[in-house]
C-alpha cells in the first residue's frame, strides 16, 4: 500500500439540486488505485465525473461515502496536500497578478522561502514558456497561456503527485506536445502524473495505465494494452487502382469504403479470405499497397464503454 | 501558519485596492468634509462642531457600507470564479483562508479609515482647531465598528449570496446601531415582543457602543465636541468588538470548513 500515490475506495458523491430536492449520483462506487512513479490517464465523456472525482481528491468535494488517500495519508489531508500540484479545470486565478506573483503566492501557501520562491519560480516560467509574458498580467493571458501559468504554480512545490485536471485544453496542437512532454519529463523525475481528459491520442501516447469512467461509475482500468482486446477487428487495405476501373465487385462486403482518384481504401471483415481477394484485385489491374490487421484501438474501448455504461439514477427525496 | 494567513491579506487586499468603487467613496468622503466647512460657515462658531460630526459620521458610515461591500464580495466571488480552488488545494486550513481574507479586509479598511480621518483632521486644521483626545477616541472607536460590521459580511458571506448577505449584514448593522432604543420601545409593549426583543438583541452586536457621542454613557453626557468616554470605556467597546468579530469568524470558517467547491 505504500506504493500507491492515489488509492480510493467505493467512492460515491450525491447532489442534492436545491429547489426540487432530487439527487444526482455524480460518482457511483468509485474505487482506483495509482501505483506510484506512473503517468495515469483518467478518461471519460463530459459530465462522467471526472473532475467530481479531483476535486474529490484534492479536498475540494466531501464525499458521500467512501475513503481516498493521497501519498498515504486520508483526504482531506494537508500533510499529502504539501506533496501534490494540482491544475484545475479551465483554471481561474487572480488576474491581476502577473505569472511571477501567482507562483510567489502559490510558493508562500507551501511555505517556501522567498530566495527558493524567487529561484523556483524563474525556472518555472522558463519551462512553461513565458519569460515573455512575465510582466503582463494574468488578465492578458489567452487561454493557453493561463493553462501554462496553471501547470507552473502546480510544479512550484515540486510534488512527488502532479493531479491535472484537462492539462491539454484550450492548446494547440503545439501546446499540447509541449505538456505532454512535461509529463513525461517529470514521470522521469519519479514523479506520479495523474491526468484527467477526453483527447484519447494523448492518452495513448503518454499513458502507463488508463481508467475509464462513465456516467460516474469506472467501467475499465489497467495498462492500454490490457484495456484493448488484441483479436483482429477487420483488415484495412489500400490499392491503387486505374481510375476507369469499377471498384464494385473488391468492394462487397467491406465497411468505410473511401476512393480518392486512383486510391481505394477499404477494411475487410476479420475473416475475410485475403489471398483470394488480393488475386481479384490484381486481376482487376490493381496494386495492393498497404495490408494491415486492425485491432482494438482505446477510442473503439472508450465509445463501447460508455455505450454500455448504465444511467445514473435519478431520486426525488 | 501565520506566513500562509499573510500570503492571502495581502492578496486580498492587493485585490480590493483595484476596486475603483473604493476610490469612488474616497473622494465621497473627502467632499463630505469639504462641505463640512461649507455648512460650517453657514452656522455662526460652528464650523469646528460641524466638521468633526461630518468626519466622525463619515468614517463610521462610509466605513461600515465598504465594509459591508468587501465583505459580501470578496469571499463570495473566490468560491464564483473558483479562484479558490488553486488556493484551498495547497496546504492551506479553510478557516486561514477565512481568517486571511479578513485580515485583508482589515488592512485595506484601516487604510481607508486612517484616509478619512485625515481628510477630517485636514478640514479641522484649515479651520486652525487643533485635534483633541476627544476626536481621537471617536475615530478609534468608530474604526472598530468598522471592523466588527467587516466580519459580519464575512460571516453572512460564507454561506449566502452577495444580495441576501449584504441585506443582512445591512439589517444587523442598523440593529446594532440602535439597540438601546429598540429595549426601550419595548419596554412598554406585550411580554411575547419583551421575549423577542431580547433574543434579537442578544444575537445583534452593540454597535451603538461605537458611536457614543451625543448619548448618556452611566448617566453622563458624553460629545466629541468637548468630553467624550475615557480610554477605558474605548478599549472595553474594542473589546466587545473584538469578541463579536472572533465569534463570527469562527462560526464562519465552520461554515466555510462544510462547503463543497464545485
Amino acid at each position: 500500500m505504500a506504493d500507491l500515490a492515489i488509492d480510493v475506495t467505493d467512492l460515491t458523491k450525491t447532489y442534492r439540486t436545491p429547489l426540487a430536492r432530487r439527487k444526482v449520483e455524480a460518482l457511483r462506487g468509485v474505487s482506483l488505485t495509482v501505483e506510484k512513479g506512473l503517468v495515469f490517464g483518467f478518461v471519460g465523456p463530459n459530465g462522467a465525473g471526472k473532475t467530481t472525482l479531483i476535486r474529490t481528491l484534492m479536498g475540494l468535494i466531501r464525499p458521500t461515502t467512501g475513503t481516498a488517500k493521497l501519498l498515504g495519508h486520508a483526504v482531506p489531508s494537508r500533510e499529502a496536500r504539501f506533496k501534490v500540484g494540482f491544475l484545475p479545470e479551465s483554471p481561474y486565478f487572480y488576474d491581476y497578478l502577473t505569472v511571477g506573483e501567482l507562483l510567489d503566492l502559490a510558493g508562500r501557501l507551501f511555505g517556501l522561502s522567498a530566495s527558493v520562491r524567487k529561484q523556483r519560480a524563474g525556472e518555472l516560467i522558463a519551462r512553461v514558456g513565458l519569460e515573455r509574458a512575465q510582466t503582463q498580467s494574468l488578465k492578458k493571458f489567452s487561454k493557453g497561456m493561463l493553462q501554462r501559468a496553471g501547470l507552473a504554480q502546480a510544479l512550484m512545490n515540486d510534488p512527488e503527485l502532479v493531479v491535472l485536471d484537462e492539462p491539454m485544453s484550450g492548446l494547440d496542437p503545439i501546446g499540447r506536445k509541449e505538456v505532454r512532454d512535461l509529463i513525461v519529463e517529470l514521470r522521469d523525475q519519479g514523479k506520479t502524473v495523474f491526468f484527467s481528459t477526453h483527447i484519447l491520442s494523448d492518452v495513448e501516447a503518454i499513458t502507463d495505465r488508463v481508467a475509464i469512467i462513465a456516467r460516474g461509475q469506472l467501467q475499465a482500468s489497467g495498462t492500454p494494452s490490457e484495456l484493448v482486446q488484441r483479436t483482429i477487428l477487420g483488415i484495412d487495405v489500400m490499392i491503387r487502382l486505374p481510375t476507369e476501373t469499377d471498384s464494385g465487385e473488391l468492394t462487397t462486403g467491406a465497411d468505410r469504403v473511401r476512393r480518392n482518384g486512383d486510391e481505394l481504401s477499404l477494411t475487410l471483415p476479420a475473416d475475410a479470405d485475403v489471398d483470394t481477394w488480393i488475386s481479384r484485385a490484381h486481376a482487376a489491374g490493381a496494386k495492393v499497397m498497404q495490408i494491415v490487421p486492425r485491432h482494438e484501438t482505446l477510442e473503439d474501448l472508450f465509445l463501447r464503454q460508455v455505450a454500455s455504461a448504465d444511467e445514473p439514477k435519478e431520486k426525488t427525496a | 501558519m501565520i506566513g500562509r494567513i499573510w500570503a492571502i491579506a495581502l492578496n486580498t487586499f492587493r485585490e480590493a485596492a483595484r476596486i475603483r468603487v473604493l476610490y469612488g467613496i474616497l473622494v465621497l468622503v473627502i467632499g463630505a468634509n469639504l462641505m463640512a466647512i461649507v455648512l460650517g460657515e453657514m452656522v455662526t462658531n460652528e464650523q469646528a462642531r460641524v466638521a468633526r460630526d461630518v468626519g466622525i459620521t463619515g468614517i463610521s458610515l462610509f466605513g461600515s457600507l465598504t465594509a459591508i461591500f468587501l465583505g459580501v464580495f470578496l469571499l463570495y466571488t473566490e468560491v464564483q470564479r473558483r479562484t479558490i480552488h488553486a488556493i484551498v488545494s495547497k496546504p492551506i486550513e479553510r478557516w486561514e483562508f477565512v481568517v486571511g481574507k479578513y485580515l485583508g479586509m482589515v488592512l485595506v479598511l484601516t487604510v481607508l479609515v486612517a484616509l478619512f480621518a485625515v481628510a477630517m483632521v485636514a478640514m479641522l486644521l484649515i479651520q486652525q482647531v487643533g485635534m483633541s483626545s476627544a476626536v481621537l477616541k471617536a475615530v478609534v472607536l468608530a474604526w472598530f465598528e468598522v471592523l466588527t460590521v467587516a466580519a459580519i459580511a464575512i460571516f453572512f458571506s460564507s454561506f449566502s449570496t452577495p444580495f441576501m448577505s449584504g441585506i443582512f449584514a445591512l439589517t444587523m448593522w442598523g440593529l446594532g446601531r440602535v439597540t438601546p432604543d429598540i429595549e426601550a420601545a419595548s419596554r412598554d409593549a406585550a411580554p411575547w415582543i419583551r421575549t423577542l426583543t431580547k433574543i434579537t438583541l442578544e444575537i445583534v452586536p452593540d454597535l451603538h457602543l461605537f458611536a457614543v457621542s451625543g448619548r448618556s454613557i452611566n448617566g453622563e453626557h458624553v460629545t466629541v465636541h468637548a468630553d467624550l468616554v475615557s480610554w477605558t470605556y474605548v478599549a472595553m467597546a474594542s473589546l466587545h468588538g473584538l469578541g463579536w468579530i472572533v465569534g463570527l469568524l469562527a462560526i464562519a470558517a465552520l461554515l466555510f470548513h462544510r462547503r463543497d467547491f464545485v
